[in-house]
């Protein structure tokens, strides 16, 4: 038996602590994503700019970038990061984010979560979705008072657009 | 060791031995990685000041949770609050997490008897990291359990795996309660057999825990990517419309407040005490708020209508069906954090000599091997045809 032979014998049984590549090679992500999260890279991955809603101001932006999430049965998942601005902060009761124009404020989408400054939102997106599909915020005031306004899905996120396209092929 | 050298014996020892011995180094560092977790809180009570909760004087009394929030408030102006924790120990500080206008989340550790911030929490959550590094590696969650996840709680059949194989090697296991053997003197291989041996027949009911719990995590998250789910966990309670205060405009919003949630809960059920509250994520939510009552294992849930102070919806031991009363105890048995310090430097000790076991397995087998791959060589006498390249 060669000497490598035996040395390969010997230390096959260490080939495991191998594994230890895997939380090495993972770390920078995960704590990517824990800055992600407490918000201190900003609002997201990429902010889509401030949306004028009536007298009130509020940052939209995509969480991540990259396309919709499938989670489970609830289909296909899009999560959107939101700031309200100024007099928002107290004005406003409740966000909402649609793919596609909502009929009341009953169907104005997914309820935006979390303190004013940074609420998310992961809004279904639907199955008849396209590339060309908008994308409305809904605000509602805490004295009923609503305003909306609209954005094309291709700027709103891109990749979420170029999923539906490519869906749609 | 081999004085019964019936066939059937020896196959199961090889089955021990090979149990183990392939992944060793993997096994070694979740056990590690494991044993540090439970006590990662205690670790960050040692490490830094900010976390310890220290009376101000020997007769001062804790703050209600509004005043705390208040007095955050004050120190970090437009912070909004999201969750508070009330660790159970009376030693540590309340953990706070709140937003500040800058659109950050910070936590921090906040005095119970003043409402002073001691501290906050760098950007490195140790507790959260040694937690992440044991459970899954690291690994992200898209839509599903971690890769890691599924890879170290598949630890948990080869760890059955050599508990079963082990007990049937040594039916006589119990016999060493009685009468412990740790011999010194006869050699490295002796000495980490006896100690291998010894230290598995105390951790016997450690390592079923362990290896049992986690063989649920594996199930888990099994039946979660295929749509099974054994709770029945009600939708998210949303409150109507017409439950939510509409305010002329200009006029401050409703403002929550949690001590009247948590004495609306105990008013229904007394024994309740808060661990964990969070704040409505929406101004169509609800205070929820987490704690444990008489059964230590089982965390109780109460959500209660900010406006109105009534209980919404209530979530107690007597609620759950035995199967979620089986699943939901396993969690809390795998990382020892129900019953007091003690229990956790108890999970610790068996921790560290699990990860012991693990290292001193492999031990015994490198230096059988060792010796047996000498043996080897050494009887090899026929010559080769052709000569080894020397190395």
């Amino acid at each position: 038996m060669s000497a490598l032979a035996a040395r390969w014998r010997r230390w096959r049984f260490h080939l495991s602590a191998l594994a230890l590549i895997v939380p090495l090679g993972f770390a920078p992500g995960y704590f990517r994503q824990l800055s992600l999260e407490d918000g201190s890279v900003g609002l997201g991955e990429r902010t889509i700019g401030v949306q004028r809603l009536g007298r009130w101001k509020a940052t939209l932006a995509e969480f991540a970038v990259g396309p919709p999430v499938v989670e489970g049965p609830a289909g296909p998942i899009k999560t959107f990061s939101l700031a309200l601005e100024s007099v928002a902060v107290d004005d406003v009761k409740a966000a909402y984010l649609k793919i596609g124009r909502p009929r009341s404020i009953r169907s104005a989408g997914a309820l935006f979560e979390g303190a004013p400054y940074r609420q998310t939102a992961g809004v279904a997106v639907p199955a008849d979705a396209n590339g060309d599909s908008e994308v409305w915020l809904t605000l509602e005031g805490w004295d009923g008072s609503i305003e909306q306004a609209s954005l094309p899905l291709s700027e709103a996120s891109p990749s979420t657009a170029a999923w539906l396209a490519a869906r749609a092929k | 060791m081999a004085k019964n050298g019936s066939s059937s014996r020896r196959l199961w020892f090889v089955a021990h031995s090979w149990i183990g011995l392939p992944i060793w180094a993997f096994l070694f560092f979740v056990c590690l990685t494991g044993t540090i977790a439970t006590v990662s809180q205690e670790i960050m009570w040692l490490a830094d000041p900010a976390t310890r909760a220290n009376p101000p004087s020997d007769d001062a009394r804790p703050l209600g949770y509004d005043d705390v929030m208040a007095a955050v408030e004050q120190q970090r102006p437009g912070a909004r609050l999201r969750e508070l924790t009330q660790p159970v120990k009376p030693q540590f500080a309340l953990i706070v997490e709140a937003v500040t206008p800058d659109g950050e989340q910070q936590t921090y550790y906040v005095n119970p008897y003043d409402g002073t911030i001691q501290g906050e929490q760098s950007w490195f959550d140790f507790r959260q990291f040694i937690r992440a590094l044991h459970g899954w590696l690291l690994t992200p969650f898209n839509g599903g359990y971690a890769i890691g996840w599924y890879a170290v709680s598949a630890l948990s059949i080869p760890l059955m795996g050599s508990l079963v194989t082990g007990i049937v090697i040594h039916k006589k296991f119990w016999r060493l309660y009685r009468n412990p053997r740790l011999r010194i003197s006869k050699g490295a291989r002796v000495f980490w057999g006896d100690l291998h041996r010894l230290v598995a027949v105390w951790s016997l009911p450690f390592i079923a825990i362990i290896s049992v719990t986690a063989m649920w995590f594996l199930a888990e998250a099994i039946l979660y990517a295929n749509n099974v789910t054994v709770a029945a966990t009600p939708p998210p309670a949303v409150l109507a419309r017409d439950a939510v205060p509409t305010v002329e405009r200009g006029e401050a919003p409703p403002e929550v407040s949690i001590d009247a949630a948590i004495a609306a809960i105990k008013e229904k059920h007394p024994d309740f005490s808060p661990g964990f509250i969070k704040v409505p994520e929406t101004a169509y939510g609800h205070v929820t708020v987490y704690g444990r009552g008489a059964y230590p294992l089982i965390y109780e849930e109460a959500k209660v209508d900010p406006y109105s102070n009534e209980v919404a919806r209530s979530r107690m031991v007597s609620d759950r069906t035995a199967l979620e009363f089986v699943t939901e105890s396993m969690r809390p048995l795998h990382v020892g954090d129900f019953a007091g310090l003690w229990l956790k430097l108890v999970y610790f000790l068996f921790g560290l000599m699990l990860t012991g076991m693990v290292l001193s397995g492999m031990l015994i087998w490198m230096k059988r091997t060792a010796s047996a791959t000498r043996a080897v060589i050494r009887d090899v006498t026929v010559p080769r045809p052709f000569p080894e390249p020397a190395e």
